[in-house]
């Protein structure tokens, strides 16, 4: 029961009295891959925002003390007007720790540039991040997850619009962080293929209700 | 044209308040601008500088004073400005979940605050004065305290700004995210709208709303296009809005325009040309703009050459006016000069109140025996002969130049072609009055242009002017106002000898 990180138990999951998701019951653990699936609409994105806290329960509960979260939202949701640099971006997983004064010091800028590395994306640092593609932004937005040292990794469609070429190195990436550094990975996809031989389970979310838990084969 | 900014900058100059202040809204905004635009508040920027307008407009109204009765109406304009900001954010806080669009909620309320604003100032019997003071913004007008407060606000702003810059833009950028490393977004957001409706009640309060939108939006507009970091965007921004306003408000002043539009379209012209630049690089490819830059660099450059020619260049062509200026020039011995009436070109008849108040009920009367009421005219065309006077110029009797001159000539030639017929030799002095104005700052808003015609030939052989505002605090009545002007207007214009 230690790998435990992250638990939903009975979870009713909704917007303004409206219930979209009926009695959840999802446990993430260390070294796991798991991919919430679905069809659109189903409340894919709702099940991960409850996972992530952002989502207020209707009913039931979330067991998640002492862990962090890395959250990985949709790519579009950072302007590309706003003129930040890769690293900017990653700087920001920062902020909740920086007093108000404080200055991101050398300790801080080896974390971004360790984060980055990590995500084979070191040579983006101080590329503008209007001109990254969207296979770069994704990385990106890994890389600054990581920052925070997180126990659980959550990504809201993290494959979506990538060629098959791009798609199958983050997969492959995500797969190594969750092996390599005793992580929980959970992700949202419309697609498994890319995911097949990766994944350790899949969660189907479908007419309010998340399927039981099946290991992949 | 030149820009004296030690001078600006100097106590000596009147409105140094003005610029000090008009500098202060310009880096304010421009700071605030940036996340205007990040946001798309753009349209959250036009109605809340016309809310504070309203709110202006109200407190004026409900306590019946005239917008520029001195500290007092001060506090009270802020205390509105401040009503009216504030008052707009907390409707829109409350139909947040409306299911119409933010934008539509937003022009709504723009439409009622800029309807409201012109109800109130309709119904304040000093309603003339304050209109003008709220479009225009009422920077002339500011005090050395007026600065102190804005200095002291504009600085609690920038300190707040710089303390919780992170959380600005985390709930700026990703909100969610935010959230995921404990950070509030909604506070964030608090703060971003509060420190919003301050700087924008200080600014129209100072600079009108027009100015305060224009800051908002421009200075950011270009950096943000030209920047590659939040850093970098800042500074730019603020470059280019203090840059805007302080040399807006010294070409506004050298060429007698109104302070805020020229400070807004300078503030544009860096965006413009981005803009521009991206265009003619999309159509037609790197070279169009290195054309461009050419072409713009040399413009300066062959403005500079006129003034500043290197040695063995050509000799630059003369000047259209070969006129003097300056001092007055001493006249060869015998000879007069014939000051001719002021001709008055403010459109207004600048009527003075006669000394005997039973003159004054005489000509209302219509009694036709009644003389004649004096004008601001008039007596500058007598003060002009006696300070040439003064000045050990020997002038022509006024009654013989008032026979050859009933009323003011047109132009040099007319002047001079009427001398002739006349049998008036020797120089004439042609003054021309195109502004004069004295309002409720208590300050002399004049411009006296005077030319010295030869009456041989109708040749301009000197000029002088007179355009720096006066500040005349003890003055009360028309004719105080120029008796206490008269030296510096007259030592502006013909110069001390």
């Amino acid at each position: 029961m230690d790998d435990v990180l992250l638990r939903l138990d009975d979870a009713r999951i909704g917007y303004a009295g409206r219930v979209i998701i009926h009695a959840a019951c999802v446990t993430l653990r260390r070294h796991e891959l798991v991919v919430i699936a679905g069809p659109n609409g189903s409340g894919k994105t709702t099940l991960l925002r409850a996972l992530a806290g952002l989502q207020p329960l209707q009913g039931g509960e979330r067991h998640a003390s002492g862990i962090r979260i890395g959250y990985v939202p949709q790519r579009e949701r950072i302007d590309p007007l706003v003129p930040l640099r890769a690293e900017d971006v990653v700087g920001l997983g920062l902020f909740g720790e920086l007093r108000p004064w404080q200055r991101m010091g050398a300790t801080e800028r080896a974390r971004v540039r360790d984060a980055l590395e990590r995500c084979r994306a070191l040579d983006l640092a101080r590329r503008p991040w209007r001109v990254l593609s969207a296979g770069q932004r994704q990385r990106v937005l890994i890389a600054r997850a990581l920052v925070v040292r997180p126990d659980v990794l959550l990504l809201d469609e993290p494959t979506a619009g990538l060629d098959p070429a791009t798609e199958r190195e983050i997969v492959a990436m995500l797969d190594e962080l969750r092996r390599l550094e005793a992580l929980a990975v959970c992700l949202v996809s419309h697609q498994l293929e890319p995911l097949a031989g990766r994944s350790t389970r899949v969660l189907r979310v479908e007419k309010g209700e998340v399927s039981p838990e099946a290991r992949t084969p | 044209m030149s820009l004296d900014l030690p001078y600006y900058l100097s106590q000596e100059f009147l409105f140094r308040n003005a610029l000090l202040g008009g500098v202060l809204v310009g880096g304010l905004c421009a700071v605030l601008g940036i996340y205007v635009v990040l946001r798309r508040l753009e349209l959250l920027a036009v109605a809340l500088p016309q809310a504070s307008a309203a709110g202006i407009a109200l407190s004026f109204w409900l306590s019946g004073h005239a917008h520029a009765a001195g500290d007092a109406g001060h506090g009270l304009a802020l205390l509105g400005s401040l009503g009216g900001a504030f008052g707009c954010l907390l409707v829109l806080a409350a139909v947040r979940r409306s299911p119409l669009p933010p934008e539509s909620r937003v022009a709504a309320l723009y439409a009622l605050a800029s309807a409201a604003t012109v109800l109130f100032v309709a119904s304040n019997p000093a309603g003339d004065i304050e209109l003008t003071s709220l479009l225009r913004g009422d920077l002339l007008a500011i005090t050395d305290r007026d600065l102190a407060r804005l200095a002291a606000v504009a600085g609690g702003i920038a300190l707040l700004f710089a303390a919780f810059r992170r959380e600005i833009l985390l709930a700026s950028v990703d909100p969610e995210f935010a959230r995921t490393l404990g950070r509030d977004p909604a506070r964030a957001d608090t703060l971003l709208y509060a420190l919003l409706g301050v700087a924008i009640s200080l600014g129209v309060m100072c600079a009108g709303p027009l100015v305060v939108f224009g800051f908002l939006t421009l200075p950011a507009l270009a950096a943000l296009r030209a920047a590659g970091s939040l850093v970098v965007a800042f500074a730019l921004a603020v470059a280019i809005g203090v840059g805007a306003s302080t040399g807006g408000f010294a070409l506004a002043y050298q060429l007698d325009l109104p302070a805020g539009p020229v400070e807004v379209v300078l503030a544009a012209v860096p965006w413009l040309a981005i803009v521009g630049a991206s265009v003619l690089r999309r159509r037609h490819g790197a070279r169009a703009i290195a054309l461009l830059l050419v072409l713009l660099s040399g413009t300066p450059l062959a403005c500079a050459h006129d003034g500043d020619s290197a040695p063995g260049d050509a000799p630059s062509p003369p000047m259209p006016d070969p006129a003097a200026r300056g001092t007055f020039p001493a006249l060869p011995p015998g000879e007069e000069v014939a000051v001719l009436p002021v001709r008055n070109d403010t459109g207004q008849p600048l009527r003075l109140a006669a000394v005997n108040p039973l003159e004054d009920l005489r000509r209302a009367a219509g009694d036709p025996f009644a003389p004649p009421s004096a004008t601001v005219a008039d007596a500058l065309t007598t003060l002009s002969a006696v300070e040439l006077g003064r000045r050990g110029i020997p002038v022509r009797a006024a009654e013989t130049v008032r026979r050859a001159f009933p009323t003011a000539p047109a132009s040099p030639a007319i002047a001079a072609a009427s001398a002739r017929a006349a049998g008036l030799p020797g120089p004439l002095l042609l003054p021309t009055l195109r502004r004069y104005s004295f309002g409720e700052s208590r300050v002399l808003l004049v411009w006296l242009d005077l030319a010295l015609v030869d009456a041989a030939d109708g040749r301009i052989v000197w000029r002088g002017e007179a355009r720096r505002p006066i500040p005349l605090p003890a003055a009360q009545t028309q004719t105080e106002v120029l008796v206490d002007a008269t030296a510096p207007l007259f030592d502006e214009a013909l110069g001390t000898r």
